[in-house]
């Protein structure tokens, strides 16, 4: 087997770990060597689903020992199986890195041997590239549950960033779809590693040795099992407060094992459902809300149709509009249409002059959807107040649809259609 | 009677024309930069105008940057070349109606406030001046000649190449490497540790002496793997890699299955024409 293919089979494996950030770590080129770290990450490319490509993601090996349900690579799986040496896969690194194609390694394996056993391979790997070829690329080492502390460490130390994927976002459902792994088994290499960093960080030396400076990930994959929205953004708040992750990605769950376990193998990927965990996890990093203001136990599921951004703004109305001259950043934040940037823009522009309509068209904030919620001088007093049930529709169609001049909708059609007659004479 | 102020394309000639207009208090209706090559979106040019020719002069142009800093920031002025690189239609008399507001000097605070009509289109053009030279760090594509040197060609939107050079240099020390702006018929070459600036009379001819090699393709295969059939999203790729950048990345613009390298030169064109006109069909 020459290299193209192996790298096609165990590229092909890997494809379905969503991360692919490089963002995180900023490091000059070591001495002799090549690579940067960009602190804000680089994207390279894009695949044909609109997935950024940014590192060379790819198994070490797909000869797995375990047998999970939702895994393409599972045991019990008819499929190619290959395996890298350590020097082929670190030619490949630094030939695509001279080229420009990719930020750095993504490497991840599967069980082979015992996952202490895995986890050295991995680490060779790194370790080579750091010291050997003084590689300052981005390295991202998957941690495999179940390797010992010492290992862990010591990946830590020339892993920019490293992860562990919780795969199944309830305790229950992950030991009946993966009978090898529990959440006790996950949870305790990421506090391993979360607790490490922690200590690193007390120490503000420029020359001590850095571990994962880039921090922790992990990935849920989403709509594999029942749970809800609510109990996903609960999770992932956990996993943002206590194991300080810097992301927790989802992956909508693509079919690939038929499994009585499973849905079924012709389910669509829930891409929306997905889309929509994006936008809330998106409140939570970066526009200040809390996992339990976006969804609560009655009411679950976010909304397919309106972003939680939106939905929060309906659910309270008594905090609109805002009056951009005075509000606070976090409540301009929290107007539908405004970003963050805009916000900023805003805040800063509006000690020197009043911010106005067309200031805000020029600035980019959506005025489709932020009109509703800011404070206008020309609506009548009386009118500004948010009325939820009145704006829902508006937000639904994007402009106001007139009842009264549609006079034919209800009509009956002037030809009704013809009735099988069948029925009637028998 | 107004003029149609001629000079020659860079930031510091048109520093110098703002200086020569404050100066001889010229009536301006437009700028016409002197390219040798075509902007993306070409000024129409202004028949009843008249044309007047600004010599570049490097220490007016100083002049008016210390007056900038001094009544702004050095941030502003940084904004206002960025802007510059935009090579929009048109950007000259924007600059040029903020400069007028700013050295007014009817509002003290005007230099700090980033939400007067004037600044606010400037924010946002640097903004998208950024951000393709953000997305060009990723996309410029190396070939390797034979001969050692590493060989990228790129066709940016805007003006960006100087920008991101410093980014290569930090990230390929030792190597010895080049970044051809193809359409604006310049480049940068770094060799031994510095960066030189040559311009580039025909780019084709360089690039056909680093042809793909057998990295190249491998790449391509990655890629062409890494995609998940079930979530194919062509909207959403034409949106993140606009089409006008496939035709330098070989993982959009080779064909899959070519073999040798002759043919693979020649294929190249033909597949590219062909995935645009693919794209324009869908976007229709």
């Amino acid at each position: 087997m020459d290299l193209r293919d192996k790298l096609n089979i165990l590229g092909d494996a890997a494809k379905y770990d969503v991360s692919c950030s490089s963002s995180g770590s900023k490091r000059n080129s070591p001495k002799g060597g090549m690579g940067c770290g960009h602190s804000s990450g680089i994207c390279h490319t894009w695949s044909a689903d609109g997935r950024c490509i940014s590192l060379l993601k790819v198994l070490f090996s797909n000869a797995c020992k375990y047998d999970c349900a939702y895994c393409v690579n599972r045991r019990s799986n008819d499929i190619p199986r290959a395996t890298f040496t350590p020097k082929e896969l670190i030619n490949l690194t630094l030939e695509f890195y001279r080229r420009n194609y990719i930020e750095g390694l993504f490497l991840s394996s599967a069980v082979i041997g015992s996952p202490d056993n895995t986890m050295e391979l991995l680490i060779k790997v790194a370790k080579e590239l750091r010291l050997v070829h003084h590689f300052g690329g981005y390295i991202h080492l998957k941690a495999i549950p179940g390797a010992s502390s010492r290992l862990l460490f010591e990946a830590g130390l020339y892993a920019d960033r490293s992860s562990v994927n919780i795969e199944i976002p309830s305790d229950r459902q992950l030991q009946y779809l993966a009978p090898e792994k529990n959440f006790a088994s996950i949870y305790r290499p990421m506090n391993f590693l979360a607790e490490r960093k922690l200590e690193y960080k007390t120490d503000k030396s420029k020359y001590s040795p850095k571990f994962l400076p880039a921090g922790q990930s992990t990935q849920m994959i989403v709509g594999a099992s029942g749970e809800t929205d609510f109990q996903i953004l609960t999770l992932s708040a956990g996993f943002y407060k206590q194991q300080q992750m810097k992301r927790v990605y989802f992956s909508g769950y693509v079919p690939i094992n038929a499994d009585k376990r499973l849905p079924v193998i012709t389910t669509k990927p829930p891409l929306l459902r997905e889309h929509r965990l994006y936008q809330a996890d998106w409140l939570m990093r970066f526009y200040k809300f809390e996992y339990n203001e976006i969804l609560d136990e009655k009411n679950p599921f976010l909304d397919p149709d309106l972003d939680p951004k939106v939905m929060w703004a309906l659910r309270h109305p008594e905090c609109f509009p805002v009056d951009l001259q005075t509000a606070d950043y976090e409540m301009i934040l929290r107007v539908p249409g405004i970003g963050v940037r805009s916000a900023q823009l805003i805040v800063s522009g509006r000690r020197y002059s009043k911010i106005r309509l067309e200031h805000l068209k020029k600035m980019g904030v959506v005025l489709k959807r932020a009109k509703y919620f800011i404070y206008d001088n020309n609506v009548p007093r009386e009118l500004r107040k948010l009325y939820p049930e009145m704006i829902r529709p508006l937000l639904l169609t994007g402009k106001p649809k007139s009842d009264q001049l549609d006079l034919f909708d209800n009509m009956p059609a002037a030809l009704p259609a013809p009735q099988p007659s069948l029925t009637q004479t028998s | 009677m107004s003029l149609a102020i001629h000079y020659d394309s860079t930031f510091d000639g048109f520093l110098s024309a703002v200086f020569e207009i404050y100066r001889q208090r010229l009536d301006v209706s437009g700028f016409v930069p002197e390219r040798t090559y075509e902007a993306e979106n070409e000024t129409p040019s202004d028949l009843f105008a008249v044309p007047f020719h600004v010599e570049t002069s490097e220490e007016s142009a100083n002049r008016l940057k210390r007056a900038i800093v001094n009544a702004a920031s050095k941030d502003v002025l940084g904004l206002l070349e960025t802007c510059f690189r935009s090579e929009n239609a048109g950007i000259e008399m924007d600059i040029l109606a903020y400069l007028r507001k700013l050295f007014a000097g009817l509002d003290p605070n005007y230099g700090k406030n980033p939400s007067s009509l004037e600044m606010i289109p400037l924010i946002t053009i640097a903004r998208s001046v950024r951000r393709e030279m953000d997305n060009m760090l990723g996309m410029v594509r190396f070939n390797k000649a034979p001969d050692g040197m590493y060989v990228a060609e790129i066709e940016p939107k805007y003006d960006i190449l100087e920008m991101i050079v410093g980014h290569f240099r930090g990230r390929y020390p030792n190597g010895t490497w080049a970044i051809i702006d193809v359409k604006r018929c310049f480049g940068v070459y770094y060799e031994n540790y510095r960066t030189h600036f040559v311009t580039v009379p025909d780019p084709n001819y360089i690039s056909a002496h680093a042809p793909p090699d057998e990295f190249t393709r491998m790449w391509k295969s990655y890629y062409d793997t890494m995609a998940i059939k079930e979530r194919l999203n062509p909207r959403l790729l034409r949106r993140c890699l606009p089409v006008r950048y496939w035709k330098h990345l070989p993982e959009r613009s080779l064909s899959g299955n070519f073999q040798g390298r002759s043919d693979s030169m020649q294929t190249l064109p033909s597949t590219v024409a062909q995935a645009n006109a693919l794209a324009s069909m869908r976007l229709k």
